[in-house]
């Protein structure tokens, strides 16, 4: 329950929709007391219900009293990686194929529908070939039907996007889908990035409409009327409506949001952040009191867009990553995610009956997969007619309880687990994976003990009897090798080069550098890595899984108050940020010699003048009234504007314009 | 405007403004806030901001008790088509006068889309020569013009609706559009007007006389 609040308070809820937990916290803004917090599982096949259980739980006295709602979301980075976006129909202007061949750029666009187009434009902003609007038409009729949304993306169109507009104006006329346009999602000059940009952002249109319209539903079944946030990829904030536009630009959202949330709760200027969570354990940067914005644009799946995130590293190591064995019998620890086997237990009592009659095998001694376990996440009804004959299997199986990897097996007839053709059931959260993690040796040591202690142990005691190796030892070299893994995902961030795999004996010197920084293990030789800046932990296992890393890396661990829902705090802590990046460069004449005036480009319109310092005036001012006048309308509070002039080439510029404030709390 | 206006308002003027061109939601039936929120899956508010936006549009009537889905009336119905035929024809003159060449292919390839829509899909077509009005009209280069007829067509949009099953000719509309558009592409002002006046002059004599037949 909350307690009562007094006039001058601003109430406000941010919420994080993260891989496995989604995380909403009460805020006092003014004051940064965190009032009260909630976990809930997240639910990818619709996140808004995750949302709604979060809402509910925190249990707020007065809704309508809240002030500021603001999300962070994995949505958009979950359905590029899992491609659940729409399907997009890419239309490329003034692209030449050969080149894109030949550097093997087709798989970088995001879409497989993919068309060139004669036009586009050159370095000087002039018009390279007459646009081939005729052809666009054709195509647009022939594929209308097929796809969702069209991203347009022509050639050089930051410096000039008059292809690009004609296109939308002549195809908006003959099709109703909605129509991206690279040239407003990017002022950098990467062709590809661009228009995978355009095709990405076009994808995730409907999914994050969808996605804004539950939450808002969630909200107002749950009283609250305030004004709706998305945090960006840089950890700035949003309005709903920009992000309904500009869902390419949540990406990496999550993330951003800890790093933010980490600093708003430590007050620490210069550190290293890391959040560990369920599934993953994510690496930001915070210099000066802001997150490292990463050069690069945004990478996500493999596809390179031009979007500007937080610079990022994230792992596959987290506090529920599975713990197990390869072929050669190495411990490997994630990167999948599974429940802990002292939770499966505690909901399932004969698990332990049964672990514990196994370890009294001696011989054979049972298999680790013996601690895989599956069991029924969500029932799917009655109605199974959507299901393939050996999904019904596998669901009729698994109603009647949770079953072991090896037993399941069995029953269905087939020689190992991969052939049991569970993804699309495992994809839709019908079927739940369990097994031995981080979470059950913290059972077994006593530090964190919600669930079926004896569970967790006969877990250990198996997978030490299979190894040969006692229950101590083992779980110490568990707990080395997971701060082990970190420290070197630390490293490697920092220092943006790889370590190699460890192996016996290998001949790499950085490799054995790293070692020896942590374990001194040279007889001759110390060495020691010191990171200059404290380490910041949040998420729920960042105490117990970050202690040793600080120490290896000989710097101090912050765990700020309320460590444990940074990032839900985070999604609140954010500033609300509008940029806008203005080209100016020289109208050439026919023999390129002469200047003959200077174009003013902006995002939704170009001018012209004849005296550079006219056009520097001339973008400044309008510029500068375009972003104070969108940041107010998102909702930023005496938004300031930073204007910075980059020289780009010979009498060319690039004016970046940013308006920002701290979120306009008033009711 | 649409983009100052909330995400799930957006969304729900979109669908319920659909369900009152298909005559979904009848013309004179009382509105249900909570029956269209449920069944559109958004919470109430955007319902009713929604509502709001087609009282504006005339699609909504909000007498002193209640909210209905606006009549359809013939003898308004026939004032609206007197300004349509004056201002679709004007519009046909200025479009030869202005039209670019982007505008031309823009004509040619609603035409040519026309032509390849078979006769017994009435809807489509009738999208289709909405389309075709609504591109004559951007070649007509006034945009207050192009907005005007596009509040006229939301208001008769419904009578068509009601006449469509009962319409045959549409098909050989398309004829007409091909000779409308070589007028335009002649940037012949008269001929342009006059083929858009015989146009709707037949098309509006034809729908009044199968309303007329239905009641």
């Amino acid at each position: 329950m909350t307690p009562m609040n007094n006039s001058s308070d601003a109430l406000v809820l941010g919420i994080d929709t993260g891989g496995t937990y989604t995380d909403g916290v009460l805020l006092e803004y003014h004051s940064r007391t965190v009032l009260a917090a909630h976990k809930s599982l997240t639910t990818k096949r619709d996140f808004a219900i995750g949302i709604e259980k979060v809402i509910e739980g925190i249990q707020i006295q007065d809704p309508s009293s809240i002030q500021m709602v603001s999300i962070s979301t994995t949505l958009a980075t979950n359905a590029i990686a899992e491609g659940k976006g729409k399907r997009v129909a890419l239309f490329l202007i003034g692209y030449d194929p050969e080149l894109v061949a030949s550097f093997q750029m087709e798989r970088h666009f995001a879409t497989p529908n993919f068309y060139y187009f004669a036009g586009g434009h050159d370095l000087f902003g002039q018009e390279k070939e007459a646009l081939d609007l005729t052809a666009l038409l054709k195509k647009t009729n022939q594929v209308k039907n097929q796809v969702d949304a069209i991203a347009i993306s022509s050639y050089f169109s930051p410096l000039n996007p008059e292809h690009e507009t004609r296109a939308y104006n002549a195809i908006s006329q003959v099709c109703d889908l909605p129509i991206v346009l690279g040239h407003q999602l990017s002022t950098k000059l990467g062709s590809v990035e661009r228009a995978t940009t355009a095709a990405l952002n076009a994808s995730l249109l409907s999914v994050l409409q969808d996605f804004i319209v539950a939450v808002r539903r969630a909200m107002e079944h749950r009283g609250i009327d305030a004004p709706l946030m998305v945090v960006r990829g840089d950890g700035t904030l949003m309005s709903d409506e920009f992000a309904a536009r500009s869902p390419v630009e949540t990406i990496h959202s999550g993330p951003a949001a800890s790093a933010i949330g980490g600093r708003f709760l430590s007050h620490q200027d210069d550190a290293l952040i890391l959040d560990v969570g369920g599934t993953t354990t994510d690496l930001a940067l915070i210099q000066g009191g802001n997150v490292s914005i990463s050069e690069t644009g945004a990478s996500v799946s493999g596809y390179k867009t031009s979007v500007k995130a937080a610079n990022l590293l994230s792992i596959g190591l987290g506090g529920d990553s599975h713990i197990s064995v390869d072929r050669e019998n190495n411990i490997v620890i994630g990167p999948e995610r599974v429940v802990p086997l002292a939770y499966l237990a505690h909901q399932h009592p004969e698990i332990q009956t049964r672990l514990k009659a196994l370890i009294q095998k001696t011989w054979p001694p049972p298999t680790p997969s013996w601690l895989e376990y599956w069991y029924l996440l969500r029932d799917p009804g009655d109605n199974l007619r959507a299901f393939s004959d050996r999904e019904k299997t596998l669901i009729k199986i698994l109603k009647a309880g949770p079953i072991a990897i090896p037993d399941l097996v069995k029953q269905v007839n087939a020689l190992h687990k991969n052939q049991l053709g569970a993804d699309e059931l495992i994809r839709r959260e019908i079927i739940g994976k369990a097994g031995l993690t981080p979470t059950d040796l913290l059972h077994i040591d006593g530090r964190h003990t919600p669930w079926d202690v004896k569970t967790a142990e006969y877990g250990l005691k198996l997978l030490s009897n299979h190894l040969h190796w006692e229950e101590p030892g083992l779980t110490e070299f568990i707990w080395t090798l997971s701060s082990e893994l970190i420290a070197k995902a630390i490293v490697e961030f920092l220092t943006e080069k790889s370590v190699p795999p460890s192996s016996a004996h290998s001949p790499d010197l950085g490799l054995w550098f790293f070692r020896n920084s942590l374990y001194a293990e040279h007889p001759h030789l110390a060495t020691q890595i010191h990171l200059q800046y404290p380490i910041i932990g949040i998420g729920a296992p960042a105490d117990i899984m970050l202690q040793d890393v600080a120490k290896l890396l000989h710097t101090e661990l912050i765990l700020p108050d309320h460590y444990f829902v940074a990032n839900a705090v985070g999604a609140i802590a954010g500033s609300v940020m509008v940029s806008e990046e203005i080209l100016i460069y020289p109208h050439l004449s026919e023999a390129g010699m002469d200047v003959i005036s200077y174009y003013v480009q902006a995002r939704d319109g170009r001018e012209e003048f004849e005296e550079l310092d006219d056009a520097l005036d001339h973008a400044r001012k309008s510029g500068y009234d375009r972003v104070l006048s969108a940041a107010l309308r998102s909702g930023a509070d005496n938004p300031q504007v930073v204007v910075e002039e980059i020289a780009d080439g010979i009498d060319s510029y690039r004016i970046h314009l940013q308006a920002v404030g701290n979120p306009r709390l008033s009711k | 405007m649409m983009e100052l206006v909330r995400v799930d308002t957006q969304r729900a003027y979109a669908a319920i403004r659909e369900k009152i061109a298909t005559l979904e939601l009848a013309p004179g039936a009382p509105v249900d806030e909570g029956k269209l929120a449920r069944e559109l899956d958004v919470g109430l508010v955007p319902v009713r901001e929604a509502i709001k936006l087609l009282v504006h549009d005339h699609l909504i009537e909000a007498p002193s008790m209640g909210l209905f889905i606006a009549e359809v009336k013939i003898p308004e119905l026939r004032q609206i088509s007197e300004i349509r035929l004056l201002l679709e024809c004007y519009c046909a003159q200025q479009a030869a006068r202005f039209a670019t060449p982007d505008d031309l292919v823009v004509l040619e390839a609603l035409c040519r889309e026309q032509s390849q829509v078979p006769p017994d899909e009435p809807r489509l077509l009738f999208e289709l020569d909405h389309k075709f009005h609504q591109a004559i009209a951007q070649a007509a280069h006034n945009k207050y013009l192009a907005d005007i007829l596009d509040d006229f067509f939301g208001l008769s949009q419904r009578l068509w609706f009601l006449a469509l099953p009962h319409l045959e000719f549409l098909p050989a509309a398309v004829e007409k559009h091909l000779e409308l558009v070589a007028a335009i592409k002649a940037q012949d002002e008269n001929h342009a007007e006059a083929i858009m006046r015989q146009h709707i002059q037949s098309f509006y004599d034809k729908v009044f006389e199968t309303l007329q037949n239905l009641s």
